[in-house]
């Protein structure tokens, strides 16, 4: 009963306390929001994301000669990248001389200029003419100047295809004996680049789609590119200020010490095995409400799912046991409260970063990381939640969920046996 | 209570390291009483009530409370023990009634009855208006007597107090020294510990004076004051000290004891009738004024001085 009280009167403290309130739950929170701002944003929920719109200068000099009525293979371009299906992912503005283009690329007002040559028509219908299409970049953008090549590319193929039509239509007719001059390979390229303009356009000129972004679906359990991004990021914060609570909790085993409070309650009928108690149970307590409220708010915000109950519930009792065995054994190394900051942070700090708490976002972490993770118990936790995170049945987390706990025993343990030299 | 005796000390010593903090203590406290351990800071006062109240072992002897022995059985003793620290030894952000209840708790007391004694124990220590005001807002004074309420709740037999009256306001002071005594007359035995020989004095049926770990001297007030006979205290204060002035006068008729710090001297003399005129015309000679004179009638302090030589105020 004199556990309970004690408890409940930690707890009253920590509660109480805005500096506990912040570290519990708002800075676990806010620092996954902005993490997974910063690596990809969230997710809709409707299983599509949005590209920028990639904003293209093209200077269109072509001049389709007489030769060939009807092509003009620099507009043809220009539809092509001017279609209905790209207007959610390009912006293409018609400009009349290269300079200007070039200095709106340079001030970072268009991400591509396209520069047609004025003979592009005559080279794209005509098997022995070349002329080249400038793609003028901005270096710092990929994913946008990457569509815009990808498409001129996709076009300027067509043009090539049309020449090879020819020369293979031409030199089909000289093997059969018939003669084939100049003039027919030309009429047999523009009449290929006829059909690829009217292609451009569809059967009944309605547009076809060249660009359809798509988010890829989950095989096991469906859920959104975002929440499948920051689920990791949020295990990791979790992770980490669960076990700095659980150091902050322990602390007020020193902070009574201090203010005498601990001596007192050694004064009355009280055995010290039942003040440790009520001060680990406290600490429990207020992890299993962290947890919880976490774990829930997370859902909430970030639309995370956390895996089966019955997963999360044994990955939140390993997290919890261990992270309140580590904090007593912490605290129990420590002679003053005010080394408590800096060994809190220190020690939470070198452990979570060892343990792979704040690298969750990054997918290419060499193998050895992993290997050197899983010698804290912050890495074992993480594994515990990105199992539960991946659907994990409660057979596959038993064997972190069993090394946090005999983990946690042996911290608190440790922490005990120092703690009862200390104050015995 | 066994034989009428509440505490029991008998040789009590603690070893810190190479400090020896108490060293060889013994003493006995009847029912009923209120027993005071006067000695300056340093003197061994708070190791010997931690020793009493089971917080830290003795090296070597023994005591009991209320019949049970400290080494025996601790948790015995403390059930029967109220302590109230030296330092203020509450939870600043919860409330008087809340650090009460706590506390109450802490002594096994439960429901209706937890509820009634901290209600009784609210109006002893005079703050049931403020009870439910956080214990961080109060004065110094306040926070002592909730600090004293903290130990009443499961109305001990006993109750050990470490300098209940430091740092406080001459109010505050004397509303804990009626409590006190209003405590002894509901029948508690109290233990008391102090470096202010007025409250030993006012308080105590029984005095135990320490000094460097040992009891130098115990029993009643009058007990005490007639191991220094008639002697009367002079206090002094010269313009400058002149060692060789302070050997003169250590050695002058009618002076028994002297003792002297930065310019205050404290003397024991037989008749200060006769010893007074002759320090005035002494000093002179010697180029020393004297500025200012107190006469005191025997008391603590000049017991202190006799048995040690020095004044109680001195710093070990």
């Amino acid at each position: 009963m004199k556990t309970l009280t004690i408890a409940a009167k930690d707890l009253t403290h920590i509660f109480q306390s805005v500096f506990s309130l912040v570290m519990m739950f708002g800075a676990p929170l806010m620092i996954t929001g902005l993490l997974s701002f910063a690596f990809g944003g969230r997710a809709s929920g409707t299983g599509t994301f949005n590209l920028p719109v990639t904003h293209v200068q093209v200077v269109n000099l072509d001049q389709p000669d007489g030769a060939a009525p009807g092509v003009a293979a620099g507009k043809l371009l220009v539809d092509v990248l001017q279609g209905p299906s790209l207007a959610a992912v390009l912006a293409v503005t018609l400009v009349s001389d290269e300079a200007s283009a070039r200095r709106a690329v340079d001030a970072q007002q268009a991400g591509v200029a396209i520069i047609i040559p004025p003979d592009f028509t005559a080279a794209a219908t005509s098997p022995d003419r070349r002329a080249a299409v400038v793609i003028y970049r901005d270096p710092t953008l990929t994913i946008g100047p990457g569509i815009v090549e990808d498409l001129v590319s996709h076009v300027m193929d067509g043009f090539s295809g049309a020449k090879i039509a020819g020369q293979v239509t031409a030199d089909g007719l000289s093997a059969a004996g018939a003669a084939a001059d100049q003039a027919l390979k030309d009429t047999i390229a523009r009449a290929y680049t006829a059909w690829l303009q009217s292609h451009a356009h569809g059967a009944e000129g309605a547009a076809v789609p060249r660009l359809a972004v798509v988010a890829p679906t989950g095989a096991a359990q469906p859920q959104s590119q975002g929440a499948a991004r920051i689920g990791p990021i949020m295990a990791g914060m979790l992770v980490f200020f669960v076990f700095f609570m659980g150091g902050n909790g322990a602390e007020s085993i020193i902070r009574e010490a201090e203010q005498g409070t601990l001596a007192r309650l050694s004064s009355t009928p009280t055995p010290l095995a039942a003040i440790l108690g009520g001060k680990f149970l406290g600490v429990v307590v207020s992890l299993c409400i962290q947890v919880a409220v976490l774990l829930l708010a997370s859902r909430l915000l970030f639309g995370i799912p956390w895996g089966q109950a019955a997963t999360v519930m044994l990955v939140s009792l390993g997290l919890m046991v261990a992270s309140a065995g580590f904090g007593i054994m912490l605290m129990s190394l420590i002679t003053s409260s005010r080394q408590t900051g800096p060994v809190l942070g220190g020690v939470m700090t070198l452990t979570g970063m060892l343990g792979g708490l704040f690298t969750t976002a990054i997918p290419t972490i060499p193998a050895s990381f992993d290997r050197v993770a899983l010698l804290t118990p912050q890495g074992w936790a993480l594994q515990g939640w990105k199992l539960a995170l991946s659907g994990a049945g409660v057979g596959e987390t038993l064997v972190p969920v069993a090394v946090l706990l005999v983990m946690g025993l042996a911290f608190l343990a440790v922490g005990v046996v120092l703690l009862r030299r200390r104050f015995a | 209570m066994p034989d009428g005796v509440a505490i029991r000390a008998q040789d009590l010593q603690k070893q810190f390291r190479a400090v020896s903090a108490v060293r060889g203590v013994s003493f006995e406290v009847r029912a009923g009483e209120i027993f005071s351990l006067l000695g300056p800071n340093g003197a061994g006062k708070s190791t010997t009530i931690a020793m009493l109240s089971c917080l830290l072992p003795p090296t070597q002897g023994d005591a009991s409370v209320c019949g049970h022995s400290i080494r025996q059985s601790p948790q015995r003793v403390k059930a029967c023990l109220g302590v109230v620290p030296q330092d203020i030894a509450l939870y600043l952000d919860l409330s008087a009634r809340e650090n009460l209840e706590f506390w109450g708790k802490m002594y096994g007391l439960r429901g209706t009855a937890l509820r009634q004694r901290v209600a009784e124990v609210l109006e002893i220590i005079g703050l049931t208006e403020r009870q439910k005001d956080t214990v961080g807002t109060f004065s110094g004074g306040m926070k002592r007597r909730v600090n004293i309420g903290a130990a009443l709740l499961h109305r001990p037999d006993v109750i050990i107090m470490d300098e209940p009256t430091v740092g406080i306001d001459p109010q505050s002071r004397r509303h804990i020294l009626d409590n006190v005594k209003e405590l002894n007359r509901q029948g508690m035995t109290i233990l008391y510990t102090t470096h202010y020989m007025e409250e030993a004095q006012e308080l105590s049926h029984q005095i135990a004076i320490m000094d460097q770990g040992k009891v130098i001297a115990c029993g009643t007030h009058a007990e005490l004051i007639r191991l220094v006979g008639e002697r009367t205290r002079l206090d002094l204060t010269l313009d400058a000290e002149v060692d060789a002035l302070v050997a003169y006068w250590r050695s002058m008729a009618g002076v028994h004891s002297l003792s002297a710090d930065h310019g205050r001297l404290t003397l024991l003399v037989d008749d200060s009738n006769l010893v007074l005129p002759r320090l005035f015309e002494t000093a002179s000679p010697f180029g020393v004024r004297i500025t200012s004179v107190t006469i005191e009638e025997p008391n603590l302090e000049a017991v202190f001085l006799h048995l040690t030589g020095k004044a109680l105020r001195d710093e070990p």
